[in-house]
């Protein structure tokens, strides 16, 4: 592989981390503030479905973006609801609405446009280069080379790190998710702001979503998340629940995914499949590897309740 | 004095043990699910589950009314689909047949706290084993051919949840993700054998050779579809209700689904149990793979296993995790596939609608399963 192929590989790892990226900035929020988001699969694919159809029935991508947060956010008020207000489990609970969202997205593509399922195709999001900054060797085109959501996203890690770790709010956040009585007996309401929480990073993973359908493909498929979701999760833990980390594991698979797509072409004797099964097994190795380092928040997957 | 002091701690423990067994998922409900389950309240949970059903339908109805459909003629085409006759009820039949088995296990698993959600990938290396078996052994006798290709399947299958337990019990990662990610292995394994050394050459599709008569279930109706692995399903139901009351296995699951610390101190431990209880799951959905590509396809075709996992996952927890209520909601499950699939085809409303039912059936349980336990003390 000569210089141009690897910066290359580095620029695609970047551009496909972003989906990921998104979902598990998202999942950050619900998981600091105490709820595991195992429903972020569900909540990328609503995004996916959202933003796609709405881009192409009004053929404005502002648009979907809007309704691709809004739809993961709208899946993350049933997780919201269910979990914070009625205590469910959070693992399963998540589970479920995975399932939902697969259902809703597949019977509404076909229900809307009468029983057929319309063939979208939409322009991807163009790569816009950074004046001066693309210029400069490697960094330029690895980082400045992307399209917009790719730097909406990886610019958000920032503000992310200083809402969790240096705002009042941040600390209530976390305060919920480590231990919620003493949050409560502090002033703060942990039902409110977890399902604040959950909402907030079900909107953030729907983006990711979009950027799936809007930025990468161009259009939607049934199920196209594949997996995604649980990357995310994975990358949260590969971060221990900060957002800088965690976009380094979003990298870490982005650059597997990237380098899959590689090597299909260069015609090793490996199968497509075992190729396509990197990924997983990357993510299983470096959770795996990691051990009982990670220290999840305290109160996560605990049920909260006044009185 | 040493004596009088194990005496009095023993009887303490004792006290313990039996409180955990009564009472314990009332004390010790810290992460939902995984406590929720002990004591078999049948008709409060036949009755909620029955309504958390109903719910789903309701919720779905509006769903249907949104994309422009009459609801109450979808639900019709979706009963008559399934029900409609003889040769419905037999397809519906065999549909139940994976989710049962693979139920049963999950149930199991749920009860002693185990959130395995890897049936899929268990399902699918299974089905691989049991076609392995089936395409090169095809010489023996049939009903030799046949029980040795599902207990292929079943070893194929707890082998696969036996690499999640290692996971989990070697390296802390929770069982969600590590069933969940080698689900995507799994399945995938079955595509590289499909389009490599299994699979037909020409074929255009994904799929093995069509296996020998003798590997084909015995069919249990003439004239219609139905083979026996429903009644392989009926006794995997019967097992797991026998394994989780009457055995000192099923006691110590039950134990530790109810108090790590009194499990521990009656010497059940948690790694024994979390691997045992995963093999078992994992032969079980190994055995359903194995009986779907036996009595249903009669190869091995890529995708057989979609779906089936969460599906168990979503029997199981409807079930409230006992064994002999899989039995009906694997049936409920199955029915409403196969109705889907017939009201799909009759009055082209996506049988995808099904996924929605399913996952919020799934949701309503969760929730009233979350208002019903006691609450936690601040």
């Amino acid at each position: 592989m000569d210089s141009t192929a690897f910066v290359e590989l580095l620029a695609a790892s970047v551009r496909i981390a972003t989906p990921l990226l998104f979902a598990s900035l998202g999942g950050i929020l619900s998981e600091r503030a105490g709820t595991f988001a195992v429903g972020l699969e569900g909540m990328m694919l609503a995004g996916a479905f959202g933003g796609a159809v709405t881009s192409f029935v009004f053929a404005s991508p502002a648009l979907g973006l809007a309704v691709s947060a809004l739809s993961g956010a709208g899946l993350g008020a049933v997780v919201a609801v269910a979990t914070a207000r009625f205590r469910a489990d959070q693992m399963v609970t998540g589970l479920a609405v995975n399932i939902v969202a697969v259902g809703i997205t597949s019977f509404l593509l076909r229900g809307m446009f009468n029983g057929q399922a319309p063939v979208i195709q939409l322009p991807t999001l163009a790569s816009l280069p950074v004046p001066y900054l693309a210029q400069l060797p490697v960094i330029g085109q690895v980082l400045f080379h992307q399209p917009a959501l790719t730097y909406a996203a990886l610019i958000l890690t920032l503000p992310m790190y200083f809402f969790l770790m240096k705002t009042r709010e941040g600390l209530t956040l976390r305060a919920v998710g480590e231990n919620p009585a003493a949050a409560f007996a502090a002033g703060a309401d942990p039902i409110r702001v977890r399902m604040a929480a959950i909402i907030a990073g079900g909107a953030l993973a729907g983006l990711g979503g979009a950027v799936l359908s809007l930025q990468e493909v161009g259009t939607f498929t049934d199920g196209m998340t594949n997996g995604r979701g649980y990357l995310a999760l994975a990358a949260i833990i590969v971060g221990r629940w900060m957002p800088l980390g965690t976009m380094l594991g979003c990298l870490l698979f982005g650059a597997t995914t990237a380098l899959e797509l590689r090597i299909q072409g260069w015609g090793l004797p490996v199968s497509s499949y075992v190729i396509q099964m990197m990924p997983y097994l990357i993510a299983l190795a470096v959770l795996a590897g990691m051990g009982r380092g990670a220290r999840l928040p305290a109160a996560i997957g605990t049920a909260f309740t006044r009185s | 004095m040493a004596l009088r002091r194990d005496d009095a701690a023993l009887s303490q423990d004792r006290d313990t043990i039996t409180k955990a067994v009564d009472d314990g998922p009332v004390k010790t409900r810290r992460r939902g699910l995984r406590g929720a389950f002990v004591g078999p309240g049948g008709l409060r949970m036949a009755l909620l589950a029955a309504a958390a059903v109903a719910l789903a339908f309701a919720v779905t109805a509006m769903l249907i009314l949104v994309a422009g459909k009459n609801p109450l003629l979808a639900y019709w085409a979706l009963f008559t689909g399934a029900f409609g006759s003889l040769d419905r009820i037999a397809f519906a039949l065999n549909k139940c047949t994976p989710y049962i088995l693979t139920g049963v296990g999950v149930a199991l698993c749920f009860r002693a706290k185990v959130i395995n959600v890897g049936g899929e990938g268990q399902i699918a290396v299974g089905g691989l084993a049991t076609s392995w078996v089936a395409l090169n052994l095809s010489s023996l006798p049939s009903a030799l051919l046949i029980a040795a290709a599902l207990v292929a399947g079943a070893v194929a299958g707890a082998a696969w949840a036996a690499c999640a337990a290692a996971i989990r019990l070697k390296r802390g990662v929770h069982e969600v993700l590590c069933t969940l990610l080698l689900n995507f292995v799994g399945t995938l394994l079955v595509s590289e054998a499909l389009n490599g050394p299994m699979g037909e050459l020409g074929a255009g599709f994904p799929q093995s050779p069509m296996f020998v008569d003798a590997a084909w279930l015995p069919r249990l109706l003439p004239g219609t579809d139905l083979h026996m692995g429903i009644i392989i399903a009926v006794i995997a139901v019967l097992a797991g209700h026998v394994l989780l009351w009457r055995t000192p296995f099923g006691f110590r699951l039950r134990l530790l689904g109810s108090s790590n610390s009194a499990a521990a101190y009656a010497g059940a431990s948690f790694e024994h149990g979390f691997l045992g209880v995963m093999l078992i799951a994992g032969g079980l959905a190994g055995v359903a793979g194995g009986v779907e590509v036996l009595g249903v396809h009669y190869r091995l075709i890529e995708g057989f296993s979609q779906g089936f996992g969460f599906n168990a996952v979503a029997i199981a927890l409807l079930a409230a995790a006992t064994p002999a209520a899989v039995l009906p909601a694997g049936l409920f499950f199955g029915f409403l596939d196969a109705g889907a699939l017939a009201m799909q085809r009759e009055v082209g409303i996506p049988s995808s609608l099904v996924f929605v039912i399913q996952g919020l059936t799934m949701v309503f349980v969760l929730c009233a399963m979350g208002i019903g336990m006691k609450q936690q003390r601040v």
